[in-house]
């Protein structure tokens, strides 16, 4: 083993020269933080988790819930997050949520795709019998 | 404009989605210039983060151009170049006014495991991350550093997580000088780790992989000894043998959750879903370290609970520190070391892609192949 491995090896070897030592500081504002913090405004539904006091003053609108996933997901945001059932109705509603794409992605043909062989298959037996 | 979207388990794909836009006065809208692909993005594209959903934009890494100002920001001016923190941290807060902006109270109202976080589902806040043409920023004062002129993009990029997260690996490791590290998981992050190591005054650093080719690239860009744990009889008890029988001073966990080499953990936590992931790395750290050593965990788990030897941890005296990287506190003076040359933060990128061939990226990234260790995506403006 080189005993300078990599140049300047043992720069930062004083602990308070590393930028978390102490992992708590002194409170004080970040540099650029400012209140009060306005509330942001949504639009869609988000969901906060039951263990939760308030809602915090900002947060994301992305994907908001929609269909079958969406109400499972409002289900799991009825409990805690100390709960593994918040966790696995969640797991589950993804999985949920892919499906619901799927569909939506194969509906407009498959149904009518579907339609069409049912009642033809319907004519065809009829027409056979007689 | 085009992002990256997640459609289910092991799939993404680049479509167009409306411009994100100023929903705060304390945000910005950033042009993306450069985005990298994290080895904890790859937990989201296989499923296993709760509440990620349909069209999901990932990324949490970016390098950007102020292009939108909300009214209250001050700081920031249009046209500036900045890297921005992966955690959405307000500044004022209980945890951000004592440094712990990974824990900002005011980002996240989907759980407390987190804070917000850019591009990382819903169970970390809801937000698009920045792999795509714009991101929305939030508190845009507070978490954004300035590039500094004559510096490129991406110099400056990994100083959003991944550095400072390996940096952070270190120094929760506590090296008072001399001691014995043994870093699992030569990723990214392990790279960066053992960097730090060597800042911090570590005596020898060894690097635990399964992928050759890390290992040598570890060797080359940390200079460290390497151990191939497929090529030994027992990881642990050839680690403990490595240091006098008792093992290393320090293990850092850099692998976190989809963790090689225990099929048990494999199948309970990635295949049955019966805990979250496969804690393998961890459970070796513990059994590794010597009694009162350090074990130092930056590897991702997710909630609710794993399988691990608490009770052999309590036993052997352990020390054992973890967090998500509060970033922020760290990118000065990481960015110093990047400007004097003891961290060549770029060294690491082994692939460049436009973000149009980005799930072309996540494949290799995922799969290992062809030498690849980081991934860099740039917007077709850039
Ligand atoms: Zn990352
Ligand atoms: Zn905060």
């Amino acid at each position: 083993m080189p005993d300078r491995p990599i140049p300047d090896a043992a720069v930062d070897l004083e602990p308070s020269s590393r930028p978390g030592v102490p992992m708590e500081r002194t409170p004080q504002p970040m540099p650029g933080a400012r209140v009060p913090i306005r509330v942001q405004h949504s639009d869609v539904r988000v969901f906060k988790h039951k263990g939760r006091a308030g809602f915090p003053p900002v947060f994301g609108t992305a994907q908001p819930p929609h269909g079958v996933s969406g109400l499972l997901r409002k289900v799991a945001y009825g409990y805690p997050d100390h709960l593994a059932r918040h966790w696995m109705i969640l797991l589950l509603a993804d999985r949920v949520d892919v499906w619901e794409h799927r569909l939506a992605r194969v509906g407009p043909w498959a149904v009518p795709t579907v339609g069409v062989l049912a009642l033809t298959g319907l004519a065809w037996r009829k027409w056979s019998r007689a | 404009m085009r992002a990256l979207t997640y459609q289910g388990p092991f799939k993404v794909r680049v479509e167009n989605k409306p411009d994100p836009r100023l929903e705060h006065p304390q945000d910005v809208i950033l042009k993306v210039t450069r985005t990298a692909i994290c080895g904890s993005d790859l937990h989201l594209l296989h499923g296993l983060v709760p509440d990620t959903r349909v069209g999901h934009t990932f990324g949490h890494e970016f390098t950007g151009v102020v292009e939108e100002l909300g009214s209250e920001v001050s700081q920031l001016h249009k046209g500036d170049r900045v890297v921005v923190p992966f955690n959405i941290s307000c500044g004022t807060c209980f945890y951000c006014q004592r440094g712990l902006t990974a824990s900002c109270e005011n980002s996240n109202p989907s759980s407390d495991v987190a804070c917000g976080v850019y591009g990382y589902s819903h169970t970390t806040g809801g937000y698009d991350g920045g792999q795509a043409e714009y991101v929305r920023v939030p508190f845009a004062d507070v978490g954004p550093l300035k590039i500094p002129d004559g510096m490129e993009d991406e110099e400056a990029l990994f100083l959003g997580d991944i550095l400072p997260t390996g940096y952070m690996g270190a120094e929760m490791g506590e090296i008072k000088g001399g001691e014995t590290v043994v870093v699992f998981g030569a990723g990214p992050v392990g790279l960066f780790a053992m960097r730090s190591a060597w800042l911090m005054g570590a005596g020898r650093v060894i690097a635990v992989d399964c992928v050759q080719y890390r290992l040598d690239f570890a060797e080359r860009y940390a200079k460290v000894e390497t151990v191939n744990f497929r090529e030994v009889d027992d990881i642990v008890l050839y680690l403990k043998e490595l240091f006098e029988g008792r093992g290393p001073d320090v293990c850092i966990d850099a692998v976190g959750m989809e963790a090689e080499g225990s099929l048990g953990q494999r199948v309970l936590g990635l295949g049955l879903k019966l805990e979250a992931g496969a804690p393998t790395v961890l459970t070796w750290c513990i059994d590794v370290v010597r009694k009162g050593g350090n074990v130092s965990i930056v590897g991702v788990y997710g909630p609710p609970w794993n399988l691990m030897p608490i009770g052999t941890a309590m036993n052997k005296g352990l020390t054992l520190r973890m967090n998500q990287c509060n970033v922020r506190r760290y990118m000065p003076h990481l960015l110093q070391h990047i400007r004097e040359g003891r961290i060549d933060a770029k060294g690491i990128i082994t692939h460049r892609f436009p973000l149009e061939e980005a799930p072309k990226a996540y494949h290799l990234f995922a799969q290992k192949q062809d030498g690849c260790v980081k991934c860099v995506l740039t917007p077709g403006h850039a």
